[in-house]
């Protein structure tokens, strides 16, 4: 096990294994005081109590959508990550012939800073450039360009469905297929409603594939050398890496996956000085990135990012103001109707948290549903609360004073009570 | 807002500092240590608005976005959702309901 940023990992790796089979998170019964927060914080039901001492345990992968939202709000510190690439890629960050290739998402660098004392939400994206580059990766690539060219993808694939009509094989409304919990939760809970899923990969997939295939090009590197490394505020990342099919590129799309915390690990393992650090920028050909891209951090983004260019692509005019206030989310619910010239009213709706996710869902599968666009995240606000960020500092305090309690109980039986 | 035990304890400590420090400190307090999460957003929202950190704000304005999309000699040049982007960046899902209907056949109860 190896501790980091207060979560404990397994260090484990897996190759060609199925997913599905995997515990991604877990509990561990010893540390587990049956208090119940990952039960309310779990969107299927699939972490409960397994005894009558109430101790809890993931019942089972199938009904686990891996979005660690248990394990960011266990109280304790109990659950555990069952994945770790950490010490893999410390491997193959030293060999001369593999290429290391870096792959962070939006909201990474508005909590990795969090891990080096910044206030709450610092954007760190310059530093965490510098850090990459210092650890030793060979391209600094960035998801963010990725979320751009998605947008292009699923804008254009929304705008084929609204001229259609919503008919046949591609129906309205269309649901975001960037979240892999929310993936996972339509897979199981809801397979008729697939054809509404946008075909898009999510974009950390999309530049798995686009850097084996056209990154190679670019830079005339042999695409088997390549090793491309998701980092992720996320779990179930480290699930959609695994997918069997995401192989499109000619070899696996994603070599491994890690999260905000791991990140943040290995650079204080590497005694990178991160504060200290001065700002970098990606390497452009997979690495520039618009404010467009980043956005897709937090819930309502997507929407934001699709509605600026459906906007221009519709009426045929400029934007003049890319602010679309009206489908930020911060939880719940939201529903905007956007006016477009030429075009009409764009209906949308925004939903994090997967108990909103299914009210909207029961909508559509009753043919109900008035929306042409729906966007769905798994973690309340989106990716800058997703289940690998850095800990909620309550969290972290109720964990100081749990391990405060376990000494002093600790103390207390070692003394002679006779 | 679920009332659970954090919850609880969170109105607990707010009564707890109207009793001690009175109205106006509390209310400072409980503003600066304002959700964790809409802390994260607003600085999403910010570096998306500030200049200095993105130069651009539509994906379609991206010049490496023109560059893989070019008509003459762009990786995708047919343009986005073309034979390419389809083969490449396109994805299926499979259906993973009969796992859970067995879980559910066992007994087993989820909240969904």
């Amino acid at each position: 096990m190896l501790e980091i940023e207060g979560i404990s990992y397994q260090s484990n790796a897996p190759k060609g294994v199925d997913p599905d089979e995997i515990f991604f998170v877990q509990v561990d019964a010893d540390k587990c005081e049956g208090c119940g927060e990952c039960n309310s914080a779990c969107p299927t039901g699939a972490i409960q109590p397994i005894n009558d001492d109430d101790i809890h345990g993931v019942i089972d992968t199938a009904a686990c959508v891996n979005c660690g939202q248990c394990l960011a709000n266990c109280p304790v510190g109990a659950i555990y990550e069952g994945v770790s690439y950490v010490d893999e890629l410390f491997e193959k960050l030293k060999d001369p012939n593999t290429v290391v290739v870096s792959m962070p998402a939006p909201a990474v660098r508005y909590g990795l800073g969090e891990c080096f004392g910044a206030p709450t939400g610092t954007y760190v994206g310059g530093k965490m450039h510098a850090a990459l580059r210092k650890l030793g990766f060979d391209y600094i690539w960035d998801t963010e360009y990725a979320a751009d060219v998605t947008i292009m993808e699923e804008g254009t694939e929304l705008l084929t469905r609204v001229k259609e009509g919503g008919k046949g094989k591609h129906p309205l409304p269309q649901f975001t297929s960037c979240c892999p919990g929310w993936i996972k939760f339509v897979e199981s809970y809801y397979p008729d409603l697939l054809p509404n899923l946008s075909t898009c990969k999510s974009p950390v997939a999309m530049l798995g594939t686009l850097a084996k295939t056209y990154g190679a090009k670019e830079t005339k590197t042999d695409a088997k050398k390549i090793y491309t490394v998701s980092i992720m505020p996320c779990v179930a990342k480290k699930y959609e890496g695994l997918r069997p099919e995401m192989n499109q590129s000619g070899h696996r799309d994603i070599d491994a996956t890690i999260n905000t915390r791991e990140l943040a690990y290995m650079i204080k393992k590497a005694g990178i000085e991160f504060n200290g650090l001065k700002d970098e920028n990606p390497d452009p050909v997979l690495g520039e990135s618009t404010g467009a891209a980043t956005i897709f951090g937090t819930s309502g983004g997507v929407m934001e990012a699709a509605l600026r260019l459906a906007y221009e692509e519709l009426s045929n005019t400029k934007l003049a103001n890319p602010d679309i206030k009206v489908v930020r989310a911060h939880e719940g619910i939201k529903t905007a109707d956007v006016e477009v010239p030429n075009f009409g009213t764009v209906k949308i709706a925004v939903a994090s948290g997967l108990q909103n996710a299914a009210k909207l869902c029961d909508e559509v599968r009753a043919g109900k549903s008035p929306y042409h666009f729906i966007e769905i995240m798994t973690c309340p606000g989106g990716c800058v609360n997703g289940g690998g960020q850095p800990l909620d500092p309550e969290i972290q305090a109720s964990r100081f004073r749990s391990t405060v309690a376990k000494i002093n109980r600790r103390f207390r039986t070692r003394k002679p009570t006779a | 807002m679920k009332f659970n035990r954090r919850n609880f304890l969170k109105a607990g400590a707010v009564m707890a500092g109207y009793a001690v420090l009175g109205f106006n400190v509390t209310k400072e307090a409980v503003a600066a240590a304002m959700e964790f999460v809409a802390q994260r957003q607003q600085s999403v929202y910010a570096a998306d608005a500030n200049p200095k950190i993105y130069k651009l704000r539509k994906s379609q304005d991206n010049p490496m976005v023109k560059k893989i999309y070019d008509h003459k000699d762009g990786f995708l040049h047919e343009g986005p959702c073309g034979h390419e982007s389809h083969h490449l960046l396109h994805t299926h899902y499979v259906d993973r309901s009969k796992k859970l209907e067995a879980l559910k056949a066992k007994g087993v109860e989820l909240a969904l």
